[in-house]
């Protein structure tokens, strides 16, 4: 196996099967598309125009934003919030943001640690969240994408059935937002508590995701 | 580290290209 292929083995992976899904969602979301219209009468539409519509883009962005998300949140949430005995948590001594030694900050700083972790003042604070803040962006963008993706979506219903077109103030209190929205976060939010608890007392040889199979249950934070 | 980067650029990349292209959609109304 190439080296860079050696290196980046999980991003790649998991790229691949993101990218394979994508068309599988987007062959099977036309397909149930076009099967709606014939159901009503409708004409077909092409699978280009299909993959460049609302329609799909919104399913799309429904499920990004429920995503980054539940990662956002995790990134947050396990700052201060603790579990003992799970891999997914600190030890229970080091609830917050810790110390400048334990984060390697300033004159704590390693010779090969990022320039920002060393240099102090606002560059070092902003660096000291980027990752919360560039997944949290990417949660709200998406969040919004999929409010006037689905807007659109919503109106074109609307006046088939000879119903008014609404704002997109309006389309984010209807029923049809929060439904997309709240089924994808329900799910979320269950796999990320599950995860929190059953790491407790459950292994996965070799999973970093897993503490090491003989490590005592009321270990917390000891990846294996 | 090189490979990892290039990695790290791509999925920034490609996310934003996303974002952006729903983003253009949703506001061009189709």
């Amino acid at each position: 196996m190439p080296v860079w292929l050696k290196n980046n083995g999980l991003s790649i992976g998991f790229g691949l099967i993101f990218l394979a899904s994508l068309v599988g969602q987007a062959i099977s979301g036309h397909a149930s598309v076009n099967h709606d219209a014939f159901l009503h009468h409708g004409d077909p539409i092409s699978f280009w125009h299909y993959v460049t519509s609302a329609l799909f883009w919104t399913d799309v962005m429904e499920n990004w934003q429920s995503e980054y998300l539940q990662f956002t949140l995790y990134i947050f949430a396990t700052v201060w919030l603790l579990q003992k005995g799970s891999n997914e948590s600190k030890p229970l001594t080091d609830a917050g943001a810790e110390s400048d030694e334990q984060q390697k900050l300033g004159s704590y700083a390693k010779p090969d640690s990022p320039k920002w972790a060393r240099i102090g003042g606002w560059r070092t604070t902003i660096y000291s969240n980027s990752l919360l803040l560039v997944m949290g962006s990417i949660w709200l963008l998406s969040w919004f994408a999929q409010s006037i993706t689905g807007r659109v979506n919503y109106n074109a219903e609307q006046l088939d059935h000879l119903a008014a077109p609404v704002s997109w103030a309006t389309y984010v209190t209807t029923s049809d937002f929060w439904n997309r929205t709240l089924q994808n976060w329900q799910s979320e939010f269950l796999a990320v508590g599950s995860m929190a608890i059953l790491t407790v007392y459950l292994r996965q040889r070799g999973s970093p995701e897993s503490k090491p199979v003989g490590e005592p249950h009321d270990v917390t934070g000891s990846s294996g | 580290m090189r490979s990892v980067r290039v990695v790290f650029v791509i999925y920034l990349v490609g996310i934003v290209a996303g974002l952006a292209y729903a983003i253009a959609l949703g506001f061009g109304g189709h």
